[in-house]
């Protein structure tokens, strides 16, 4: 088989745009954290606890479409919480966010012994409907017909236009970079950071939604990190949402590639192409391409 | 018409009285400077007429009218601004983002900035600020910063503007460039209160004079009977002054002329420095001698920084001949809050971080130095072993002027030492430098402050672009200082380029 057709083909590419979506959407999710000033570390956990409420809400209603209603819910009060020891305890972020990762993790692996009696999957449910007519065009068909892929690319425009063009950007940036002199001139700094957080935990819900709703199941450990590396990849684009957008394609077409070479050539290594991505992410953090400068009060309670 | 008038304002923090029982006003369409040294209770008055502090008692009242503000917001939609010491600004954000965050001007998809930029631009226009919106705040000067300080205040439409110590930051030229924005302020009907420590600059500008020490009001004169020699003993009170900085006396005691070539200290011999394709230093001839102040004045960006790092050895990647007769050169840097101190170290744990050979200490020894230092310097601290922070800006400093005299290096540079100090804390540290040339260090004095210069300097080298244009010397020098008007003339046009 030819392994750089296979790359080229229309087929490869929508494999890569669909990868791309938990990506964007967990480092959309820390980028709107980040620009408040809160550094949310949690987008592995989240994702998590989303994709694992998703399926147990679908299955429990037979409908994809509350579960994906319960899973945000969820979602979102868990980002109040994180809201609640960030902003107003104050509490460290990073051991914040460590402590919602493990708790997360730890939890939905206890609930799915609880529940579905398994040690490491949920029962399988029906995934989404899709978007008629759009699903129906050829070769693209998953992509086009997917409300949450679909979502996630606008987001790109969105999340731009939110952030550089519009008073809500403006005030939320303004948390991030100097919160002092937002106070100065009357912007509820406080308030702004927890839109920001809580804006992360609906966008990071959404991406471990899509990744459940993909498999048709949650099974322990489905996320594999892809939480972390959004942050990676935030930090490459260097906190701007169209930026993101190709350090996001880069890692979705290593995973892809990944892939594409455990089917077409099993002996070859495939640990080396999973290796790739991180080894750009450390070339990149070590100011190997260009400098990255995070918002100048990230991490900083206020 | 009375702008803002105090009646018996009073703020206790604790025992403390910060403002006591202060009345007074301030004539609207005038300029009004506070005075007082570091601590007098300028600030705290300010904070309380700004809505920051609540006042203990009194009543203030704006435009006649009483008011009671809670916040900052409330005085700013009273049509009052503060211009704070310290920018509040947004490094990562363009000018006319830092401007309009607050109060904003939108239409349905978001900020309109077509509408925001053309009310912008026609202030800018107004009042000849000389800003471009686009650029961002981390690229502009300080200059610039200042004046979008001033643009966030005209965007708000305020009326009674209050500047705290405004021109500590600035050049020679951008202070006269403010002057001039001030005034057009004032010809607009507006209400300007000036914090400064500057006398001159008072001299220079003041319609109306109040004098704050230690949280009374003690010496109120308008502009007609000023007399700044009067005013310099209202600040400090009943101390006598060793050098007085101000027009009359420009002339430290003992300023030599000539230098012999074996008390050279330090010889800097063609230099040129290159950093990012940019020169900065350009054939730098300079020596500096033992017994001697060099002075070095510049408009701000002309290569005084790259000069003191490479003279201290934090700079190496220079081409030409530098040579030292000595082992180690002590310094006072130019921002003390980020380069001269840790602030959540005491006063002796900053002390004991530069002494050699005091790798292992006591708890006593600690103290013991750093009621050395308290009573050889005259720190004011709140209690022996409080951390930097808490102290005044003029104790921080004479408690880094003291680590660096007490190194005893050979040879000291001193980095703007006053900036930001009261007069009484200034004219300690002109006393300490003077000290230590006549105890025979060479002493390089970069400054912005011209007076200071003048006063101290036994030669005085002018940068520009990173050239050395001129240096003062010799008779030429010290008659000059005699004539100081013209002298300072002839200086601010070498600083800006221009031939003599």
């Amino acid at each position: 088989m030819d392994l750089f057709g296979s790359i080229l083909s229309v087929a490869f590419f929508a494999q890569v745009l669909r990868l791309f979506t938990p990506y964007y959407l967990g480092a959309s999710a820390a980028n709107f954290s980040e620009r408040s000033g809160v550094v949310n570390i949690a987008i592995e956990g989240f994702m998590i606890s989303a994709a694992f409420s998703f399926a147990l809400f679908s299955i429990v209603f037979g409908n994809p479409f509350a579960g994906m209603f319960f899973a945000l819910i969820i979602g979102i009060l868990l980002s109040l919480l994180f809201a609640l020891f960030t902003i107003k305890l104050k509490v460290n972020q990073i051991i914040a966010g460590v402590g919602f990762n493990l708790l997360m993790a730890g939890a939905s692996k206890f609930l799915i012994v609880l529940i579905f009696k398994s040690s490491s999957n949920t029962s399988r449910f029906e995934s989404f409907y899709q978007i008629p007519l759009l699903k129906d065009i050829p070769v693209i068909g998953n992509i086009s017909g997917d409300y949450i892929i679909l979502f996630s690319f606008a987001l790109v425009f969105i999340g731009n236009h939110i952030l550089f063009k519009t008073r809500f950007g403006l005030r939320l940036r303004s948390a991030g970079e100097n919160p002092a002199a937002g106070e100065s001139l009357g912007v509820n700094v406080r308030l702004y950071k927890l839109y920001g957080v809580l804006i992360c935990g609906f966008l990071a819900s959404l991406g471990g939604i899509w990744l459940a709703s993909n498999q048709n199941t949650y099974s322990d450990g489905m996320i594999a990190g892809r939480g972390f590396i959004a942050i990676a990849a935030m930090i490459i684009g260097k906190w701007k949402p169209v930026n993101i957008f190709f350090a996001c394609i880069m890692f979705a077409f290593f995973e892809a590639l990944e892939i594409l070479l455990q089917v077409s050539m099993p002996d070859f290594p495939t640990q080396i192409i999973q290796m790739l991505p991180y080894f750009i992410t450390i070339l990149v953090l070590i100011g190997f391409i260009g400098k990255t400068k995070p918002p100048a009060a990230d991490g900083i309670s206020y | 018409m009375k702008a803002v008038e105090f009646k018996n304002i009073t703020k206790t923090f604790g025992n403390f009285r910060a403002n006591d029982d202060i009345s007074f006003s301030i004539e609207k369409n005038s300029i009004h400077c506070i005075l007082g040294e570091n601590g007098a209770g300028k600030s705290t008055l300010m904070k309380v007429l700004f809505g920051s502090y609540k006042k203990d008692s009194g009543e203030i009242y704006v435009n006649e009218n009483p008011v009671n503000f809670k916040s900052p917001l409330d005085a700013i939609k009273s049509g009052i601004g503060m211009l704070y010491q310290h920018f509040m600004l947004i490094e990562d954000f363009t000018i006319l983002e830092n401007v309009i965050l607050g109060s904003e001007i939108t239409a349905k998809t978001g900020i309109n900035y077509t509408e925001s930029k053309r009310r912008l631009n026609s202030l800018i226009d107004k009042y000849k600020l000389d800003l471009n919106l686009d650029d961002k705040v981390s690229d502009i000067s300080i200059g610039a910063a200042q004046k979008t300080e001033l643009l966030k205040l005209l965007y708000r439409d305020s009326e009674i503007l209050i500047f705290d110590e405004p021109t500590a930051v600035l050049s020679p030229i951008e202070v006269e460039n403010f002057f001039k924005i001030i005034r057009n302020f004032k010809e607009d009907g507006k209400t300007i209160i000036l914090i400064t420590h500057k006398l001159n600059e008072v001299k220079e500008i003041a319609d109306e004079v109040s004098v704050l020490r230690k949280g009374k009001l003690v010496y109120s004169v308008k502009r007609e009977n000023l007399d700044i020699k009067e005013l310099g003993k209202q600040i400090i009170g009943d101390l006598e002054l060793s050098i007085v900085i101000s027009d009359d006396n420009l002339q430290a005691p003992e300023a030599k002329a000539e230098f012999e070539e074996i008390d050279v200290l330090l010889s800097l011999q063609n230099i040129t420095l290159t950093e990012n394709g940019l020169t900065k230093l350009f054939n730098i001839n300079l020596d500096l001698h033992k017994g001697e102040i060099l002075g070095v004045c510049g408009v701000e960006g002309n290569g005084q920084s790259e000069l003191i790092e490479l003279i201290s050895g934090l700079n190496k990647n220079y081409t030409g001949l530098y040579s030292k007769n000595v082992r180690k050169i002590s310094l006072v840097p130019d921002d003390r809050l980020k380069k001269g101190m840790i602030k959540e170290f005491s006063i002796g744990e900053n002390l004991l971080m530069r002494l050699p050979g005091k790798n292992v200490f006591s708890k006593r020894l600690l103290k013991e130095k750093e009621q050395e230092v308290i009573a050889e310097y005259d720190v004011r601290v709140p209690e022996v072993g409080d951390i930097m922070e808490n102290l005044s800006g003029g104790n921080q400093q004479k408690a880094i002027v003291a680590r660096e005299i007490k190194l005893n290096c050979d040879v000291i540079i001193f980095s703007q030492p006053t900036r930001g100090v009261d007069i009484k804390a200034s004219s300690f540290i002109h006393q300490k430098i003077y000290n230590e040339k006549m105890n025979g260090k060479g002493i390089l004095l970069v400054s912005a402050d011209l007076d200071e210069l003048l006063a101290l300097s036994d030669r005085l080298a002018v940068l520009f672009k990173g050239k050395i244009v001129k240096i003062f010397a010799g008779d030429e020098f010290l008659s000059g200082k005699q004539n100081s008007k013209e002298l300072i003339g002839k200086i601010g046009q070498l600083m800006i380029g221009m031939e003599l």
